[in-house]
């Protein structure tokens, strides 16, 4: 089964509207245009966030950042900072960002429903004001990501508590997938060794900084 | 490490909080005056703090907290979200800034740096010899304790504001410094560059907050072997030994990373250590988070 015979219908924006009705005006309200004291509080607490850039295009991307909790700078109540750490090098946030600047944010805390989005503006840095403050393990990131904010709000629990993510149990689920080293010797199809794949991959993971 | 909870934390100046650390389960390790502590926070960083408050009461510790405005997250942390009642793992006491026995004392601090002072200070006055503070700040202000110093000690404190008064001579009171008088100073490190110029060597026991700018012999590769678990590891030039032996799974522990707090402290058992640490490591021992070596290969403890 690799394509449905049919493609499913497409939807206009009214007729989606239509389905799913108005808003509350609460949950318009809740939208604030800059980070107040309770989303600092929240981003002090956040050790993982997921980001969201696309390129002139539309061509869109989202990617995981992931640190110690408060590893995003609150520099002032319309401005973040978010450190790159070393990771694949492909730079896809960066390569979209030069083109279109546009960049939505989900920080999550664990064991919390709520999360808490920001979306806004955003350009790389190599501010040694901004690196310094985000140095962990006495080593600085070389670049950093500034995020200028044009709305924040938190976002309502049902997914979270719908996907049971906080409940442990949940974490079975990981059993069921194989090793990335299996998956990438299956995908590239070729004489890959999934256990030196998956060493290689775990020797990786213990530099993080 | 020792269970506590934040029993207070209240601003005893500009920029400053001070947190009483009350033990969970009981007394809490005993310590001496210069002793230091790390707090884990709730967003999981380590920091070291000088521990300010009397080393008679078993029951709390007490820190005092500057506000960095280039926070890498510690301070920034304790003043803006740590509120009373939290929980805190607090490390056992180290001391690497120990009051000697001496037959007078001057006690140099600028700003932050009165907390290891003050124990220090009370002990000394305490022991009937002659003792002084000369105490630097940039306005009153911003200094901790500064009100409570001059009620107990009175003249033998001099309260320093910089902005008024300019800088204290130091070069002056290291040569009106006493015959034995020994001097103990924490602060800034422009403050104790000016006071490692102004007292004789052997006579000024100092404590910094960061490491003092130095420069090094570049880095060369090295052989560390692990005596106890039998394993030998490469240390790369660009690599620090305390991360080479942590990512080959050894759990060593690190606070600072900057050879100023002691944590990751190594039993050297042969080999020549290449000492880059601002403690002051003693024979035998290694500080991997800065320190590397001078021989080829250097034996631990581990």
């Amino acid at each position: 089964m690799t394509q449905t015979s049919t493609r499913p219908r497409r939807l206009s924006p009214a007729e989606v509207r239509a389905r799913l009705g108005e808003p509350e005006a609460m949950v318009k309200a809740k939208i604030q245009d800059r980070i107040d004291e309770h989303f600092r509080l929240f981003i002090a607490h956040s050790p993982f966030l997921t980001m969201a850039t696309a390129d002139a295009e539309g061509r869109a991307d989202c990617s995981p950042r992931g640190d110690y909790p408060g590893f995003v700078k609150v520099l002032d109540d319309r401005t973040l900072a978010i450190p790159d750490r070393p990771g694949n090098k492909i730079a896809d946030s960066f390569r979209n960002l030069a083109e279109n600047d546009g960049i939505g944010l989900l920080f999550l805390i664990p064991g919390l429903r709520e999360t808490l989005r920001v979306n806004g503006h955003a350009y790389p840095t190599d501010d040694p004001g901004v690196l310094a403050r985000t140095q962990i393990e006495a080593k600085e990131p070389v670049l950093a990501i500034v995020v200028e904010v044009a709305e924040a709000y938190f976002h309502c629990g049902r997914a979270l508590i719908r996907s049971r993510l906080w409940d442990p149990a949940s974490q079975a689920l990981a059993d069921e997938i194989p090793s990335v080293g299996e998956i990438a010797a299956a995908q590239f199809g070729m004489d890959f060794d999934p256990m030196a794949i998956t060493q290689a991959l775990e020797e990786s993971y213990r530099k993080l900084y | 490490m020792q269970q506590t909870i934040v029993d207070q934390i209240e601003p005893v100046a500009d920029d400053v909080v001070s947190l009483v650390l009350r033990g969970a389960t009981g007394p809490l390790a005993p310590w001496e005056p210069g002793a230091h502590v790390d707090l884990t926070l709730p967003n999981w960083l380590t920091r070291q703090y000088s521990l300010c408050g009397d080393p008679a009461d078993r029951e709390s510790y007490r820190v005092a907290v500057r506000y960095d405005r280039l926070s890498r997250g510690g301070s920034e942390y304790i003043h803006r979200f740590l509120r009373r009642g939290r929980a805190l793992d607090v490390s056992l006491p180290r001391n690497h800034f120990p009051l000697l026995p001496a037959p007078e004392y001057l006690f140099l601090a600028g700003g932050i740096g009165i907390t290891p002072i003050l124990p220090m200070l009370r002990a000394a006055a305490a022991s009937d010899v002659p003792v002084s503070l000369v105490y630097v700040g940039q306005s009153v202000a911003s200094m901790p304790f500064a009100d409570g110093l001059r009620s107990a000690y009175g003249e033998r404190v001099r309260i320093v504001a910089t902005r008024q008064q300019g800088r204290p001579d130091l070069a002056a009171l290291g040569s009106a410094l006493n015959p034995g008088a020994v001097v103990y100073a924490c602060g800034p490190g422009p403050m104790l560059t000016a006071a490692e110029a102004a007292f004789p060597a052997g006579r000024l026991y100092a404590e910094r907050f960061r490491p003092a700018p130095r420069s090094f012999a570049p880095n060369t590769e090295f052989e560390a072997v692990c005596a106890r678990s039998g394993r030998t590891v490469q240390v790369p030039a660009d690599e620090s030994l305390l991360d080479v032996l942590t990512h080959a799974g050894y759990a060593v522990p690190s606070g600072c990373r900057e050879g100023v707090c002691g944590s990751c402290e190594l039993t050297v058992l042969d080999g020549e250590p290449e000492h880059r640490d601002e403690i002051g490591a003693l024979a035998g021992r290694v500080y991997a988070c800065v320190s590397r070596a001078l021989s080829p290969r250097l034996v631990v403890d581990l």
